[in-house]
């Protein structure tokens, strides 16, 4: 398909782009990504944003033909950046069109390319600049969110939320925050993982890289991964250490892929790179095993990416049916909220797991019922992902479900604090979190 | 064209200032569909309400601004680009079930709704929605309406043309109408389905919905050619047998199915048939013993049951990813779309192949081998030109070979612009004329989908208009004298039902022949004047049978009258005289044909207001079938449409009204 002319979307700086994407026919470039869509329009009624607007404009079909049509020079960006990045900002980047689609085409990462092209970040500024900061200074990031999370025990952020000090611009990200997350983790929990972390095992057999919502926010989450893997394995968790996801999806390509290459050293290091890597959020090991991807224009780190991506793992992996000891008489379902992919092993893995354990109290989702948005969507487009958490919420009160699993952290945040408000019958977990 | 703003200002007031988008993206991203056309609209109207639908027509006929229907936009034809710019009015948002009611066996919808949501909501209820296109999912039931999809279970229980029972719908100019199917005079809902939004806008839709099956049997049947294949479908017809589902393919799809899904299909067969039957279980399994035989005698290679859920679903699997196996090759897939009589259909297979092969396209072929429907599946990259000129030119020559095997272009996709030239090659002038006058009737500014269906300068390239058979010449002449007079005459057959004592009738008893009964295809052609009892003697005579009943009066007079609205979906051709003296020819043997506005339903019912019926084509059957019911008759009451119809085809009235029904 390279036969044709590849107008780049970006052509004076390639290195904060993909050279090609890994499709599951093969590589492609983004323009022939995007030409392969023929719109047939499978993909619409899949697209929650398009659920909600019954419009072209947030729909798959309609975002891959205006990254086509931009790329084209046939959409001029001068008059029309700002709807331009409202389509693309408003993709929940979840890949269910990818899943509906017969030709799999990789909508998620067309905007996040079409993202970079157009420099547009979507999260507010603040919180971006104090996520970032996770890769520059871990340690003061880690202070920092251990502050706040002592001010928010404290009663200060409630006390900034009655003042409506949370309400000035570019604060607003706090009234989410403060919603989401869990209360102050107990003094065992905060004890046993920092035990974890500062006794690391002499000679490992796998290498924990705890997601940021399970090391800071949900310490009992990271306890449930490790006593399930170490049934087996010695871990030593890489604590504090940033996966590249974060600046793959809101920052700059060349920074994750900074990031990436630090962890793929890291991964190397220890007993010649053949330990697997464990993630316990669904997102992170997406972003992970496709990192060759990112490495494209350089073969050297691209065979270093393609084996370090042969060893992450997910928690799935570990987890059997045998093992769980949770009240099979209680209804669940599997939220697949997830970034770039909605099919694939550990959606499989996950759902036969769940289904042999509780049998028929496994409900099964329709192929429309909706997901909760990942990876700090809420964050971006408020209004939206409330109405999508909301769809999330009707569907799974329709079907009388107790317990939703999921494959990330942070997705059982966002689920928790909706069901508590409108169905507190039911209540979200991570799925590592099975029995309890 | 520039919407004016005094335009765009009321048509904010009706719509909502937010639904009223005039931005770049906007109008770049409703500048196309499944097709290869593309053009912007110059504004776009996402529909807040039904309510909103005749204020925002009436704004856009004042001012003269063209506008599309658009919702899911997955046809395949081209039916909802802008081509003459204006607006593009979208109705996706329109997709709420008002109403299920399964005691009296419909749906209330709106014509968004996406028809997979029906089927879902129905499912619980042990009910379902027989139209099954392949994109149900995402396509919707205003859209099905529009281009009068059908699917798998087409053979069975027919197309959308047939299930939707009323339809509120606004003309271009802003009149708002209802019409039924119980409704005396022509199957308006008949003329609609297929329409393609160029008659105006469909509001809401009461579609028929039906119990489930409980059971269902699937089988996979190879055979060592398309021949055999497609003559154990026509053995089944003759049997009585129509299973609810047939699916083929050749052996190319197979292939590529098999490499790509692993569904399990024999790969060494020249063509595969994927059957599926329901009813009762002692029903299914004498039908089966029945379905095997028939398949042995014409060669099956295996025939194989799907024993279990899991393995129906394989099955099912496999021809799902036929367009998925296609769609991973090359960026575009062009879905063609041809019928032709059933006994054709391995002629027309072959010319298919030939012409794939001479333009070096590589292209998969499936087809509802029930109603000799197929689908060429092309894969191609739009931005190579000369690759998607040769690709257009090879469809354009498998349209044209179609038509001469005595098909249609179109069974299901619909005409839309990509086929709007090759409608020239399939229909002669008088026909075509009647096409546009229809558009006319109800669309004299030609505002609604303009552009689209009927060719454009097509007096020059229209195939050449035949004379009328010699026995109806008398008629014609007749007519004419008629005319030339500017006297009127009563259209009557036996007049039996109009029951009239005027001196002024024109009876149709001349063409009295039966003149073929087609035991392939089953099919009967009859003149519109033989009597009900004379056909039955003929159909006896050849051991078919047919849904009429027994009683007094003629074929032409059952189908006009309006007495027997369940016989339409029976007849697939008819030719008529018109008032102007020009004869048109419209169908034939064919199942399924969703090129042009579908006569058959306009004169159905028609009661000899528009044309005089010569003559029909239609459905036949080896077993006897429960003839449909009979309706007293009752004269049509006028709606603008119809009013609209009459005035254009017969200014001089020389089909006068019913008594009573002033029509001028």
């Amino acid at each position: 398909m390279s036969d044709f002319y590849t107008p780049q979307l970006d052509p004076l700086h390639p290195t904060r782009h993909l050279k090609v994407l890994d499709t599951p026919f093969g590589p492609r470039s983004v323009y022939d990504s995007v030409s392969f869509c023929n719109r047939c329009g499978s993909c619409q009624q899949a697209c929650p944003t398009y659920l909600l607007t019954a419009q072209e404009t947030f729909s798959p079909r309609g975002r891959n033909q205006l990254v086509r049509l931009i790329a084209e020079g046939k959409l001029k960006l001068a008059n029309n950046r700002a709807l331009a990045e409202q389509a693309l900002n408003t993709c929940l980047l979840c890949g269910r069109c990818t899943q509906a689609c017969a030709g799999k085409i990789p909508t998620a990462e067309h905007m996040l390319e079409l993202r970079r092209a157009l420099r547009s970040q979507p999260l507010p500024r603040l919180l971006f600049k104090l996520l970032s900061c996770r890769t520059s200074h871990p340690h003061t990031f880690a202070r920092l969110v251990r502050t706040g999370l002592w001010l928010r025990r404290i009663g200060l952020l409630r006390a900034a939320r009655a003042c409506g000090l949370t309400h000035l611009p570019g604060l607003n990200w706090l009234n989410h925050a403060d919603d989401i997350l869990p209360a102050y983790p107990a003094r065992a929990d905060r004890d046993a993982w920092r035990e974890a972390r500062v006794n690391p095992p002499a000679d490992p057999t796998l290498l924990y890289l705890p997601s940021l919502e399970a090391e800071f926010f949900m310490p009992s989450l990271a306890l449930a991964v490790l006593t399930w893997i170490r049934q087996k394995h010695r871990p030593l968790v890489l604590a504090n250490v940033s996966s590249g996801l974060f600046a793959y999806v809101y920052g700059d390509l060349r920074q994750s892929r900074r990031q990436l290459r630090r962890l793929i050293l890291r991964h190397g290091a220890v007993q010649n790179g053949t330990l697997p890597l464990l993630t316990d959020s669904v997102d992170v090991y997406l972003f992970l095993r496709r990192a060759p991807q990112l490495f494209a224009a350089w073969p050297h780190w691209q065979k270093k990416a393609q084996q370090f991506a042969r060893h992450v793992v997910f928690v799935t992996d570990f987890l059997s049916a045998k093992a769980i000891s949770a009240d099979k008489s209680a209804r669940v379902r599997l939220d697949c909220g997830a970034l770039f992919a909605r099919e694939g092993a550990p959606f499989d893995q996950a759902r036969k797991i769940l289904k042999t354990h509780f049998k028929k109290n496994f409900v099964e989702c329709l192929y429309k019922d909706a997901d909760v948005p990942a990876f700090g969507y809420n964050f971006v487009r408020g209004n939206l992902g409330e109405k999508i958490c909301m769809s999330a919420v009707q569907s799974i009160a329709r079907t009388q479900t107790g317990t939703v699993f999921t494959l990330s952290g942070l997705s059982a945040l966002e689920l928790n604090f909706y069901l508590k408000r409108f169905y507190p019958q039911a209540q979200a977990d991570h799925f590592a979190r099975l029995n309890g | 064209m520039k919407i004016p703003s005094a335009a765009l200002r009321q048509l904010q007031k009706a719509a909502g200032k937010e639904n009223v988008l005039t931005d770049d993206i906007s109008l770049s991203l409703y500048a196309y569909d499944c097709s290869l056309s593309r053009t912007r609209p110059d504004a776009l109207i996402n529909l807040p309400s039904e309510d909103s639908l005749a204020p925002i027509l009436r704004v856009l006929h004042k001012y003269r601004i063209p506008f599309v229907a658009r919702a899911a936009a997955t046809n395949h034809a081209g039916s909802c680009t802008a081509l003459n710019g204006g607006v593009i009015l979208n109705t996706a948002g329109l997709n709420r079930i008002l109403q299920i009611n399964t005691q009296e066996g419909y749906a209330l919808v709106q014509p968004g709704v996406i028809t997979g949501d029906l089927q879902d909501r129905l499912a619980p209820l042990g009910f379902f929605y027989a139209p099954d296109p392949a994109s149900q999912r995402v396509s919707t039931l205003g859209g099905n309406l529009a281009q009068n999809a059908s699917g798998a279970r087409c053979m069975k229980y027919g197309g959308t043309i047939d299930h939707v029972l009323e339809a509120d719908f606004v003309l271009p100019d802003g009149t708002e109408m209802h019409f039924s199917r119980r409704d005396p005079g022509p199957d308006w809902i008949g003329l609609l389905a297929g329409s393609e939004g160029t008659l105006g806008m469909i509001k809401r839709m009461k579609v028929k919905i039906l119990p489930a099956a409980k059971h269902i049997k699937t089988f996979l049947v190879t055979f060592p050619s398309l021949a055999d294949s497609v003559q154990t479908v026509s053995d089944l017809a003759a049997q009585g047998i129509i299973p609810r589902c047939v699916e083929a393919m050749d052996q190319v799809t197979t292939r590529a199915v098999e490499e790509f899904a692993h569904a399990g299909y024999p790969t060494d067969a020249q063509a595969l048939l994927i059957l599926e039957l329901d009813g009762s279980p002692a029903q299914i399994a004498q039908d089966e013993k029945q379905l095997e035989d028939i398949c042995l005698k014409n060669h099956a290679q295996q025939f194989i049951p799907a024993k279990t859920e899991a393995e129906r679903q394989k099955l099912w699997f496999g021809r799902r990813a036929a367009y998925a196996a296609m769609a991973r090759l090359a960026p575009n897939v062009m879905v063609g779309d041809g019928t032709v009589p059933r006994s054709e259909l391995p002629r027309a297979l072959q010319k298919v192949r030939h012409i794939l092969d001479e333009h070096h396209i590589y292209a998969s072929l499936l087809f509802h081998a029930g109603d000799g429907n197929f689908h060429p599946q092309i894969v191609f990259d739009e931005r190579n030109k000369p690759d998607t000129i040769r690709v257009t030119r090879a469809l354009k020559e498998i349209l044209e070979a179609c038509v001469d095997c005595g098909g249609t272009v179109s069974g299901e996709h619909g005409v839309g612009v990509e086929k709007r030239a090759v409608m020239a090659y399939q229909y002669d002038t008088p026909t075509l004329d009647l096409f546009a006058h229809i558009k006319q009737a109800a669309d004299p500014l030609d505002l609604a989908n303009p552009l689209k269906l009927i060719p454009l300068d097509y007096a020059s390239k229209a195939r050449p208009a035949l004379p009328p058979e010699p026995s109806v010449r008398p008629l014609a002449q007749a007519l004419a004298d008629r005319r030339q007079a500017h006297a009127p005459i009563l259209i009557v057959g036996e007049n039996t039902r109009l029951r009239t004592n005027t001196f002024h009738t024109l009876s149709t008893r001349p063409l009295n022949r039966v003149l073929e009964i087609d035991k392939t295809n089953y099919t009967a052609t009859a003149e519109a004047g033989v009597t009900l009892k004379e056909l039955f003697e003929a159909l006896q005579q050849s051991s078919v049978f047919c849904a009429l009943p027994h009683g007094h009066g003629t074929l032409g007079g059952a189908f006009a009258s309006g007495c027997m609205p369940d016989f339409y979906p029976h007849v697939l051709g008819v030719e008529a005289l018109l008032p102007d003296g020009s004869y048109v020819r419209y169908g034939g043997k064919l199942m399924k044909n969703a090129a042009g506005y579908h006569l058959t339903r306009l004169f159905a019912g028609s009661q000899g207001t528009l044309g005089l019926v010569t003559q029909l084509t239609f459905k036949i059957f080896a077993h006897p079938i429960r003839p449909v019911h009979v309706y007293p008759f009752v004269p049509g009451r006028v709606n603008p449409l119809w009013h609209a119809l009459k005035t254009r085809l017969d200014p001089e009235d020389l089909f006068p009204a019913l008594p009573g029904e002033p029509y001028v």
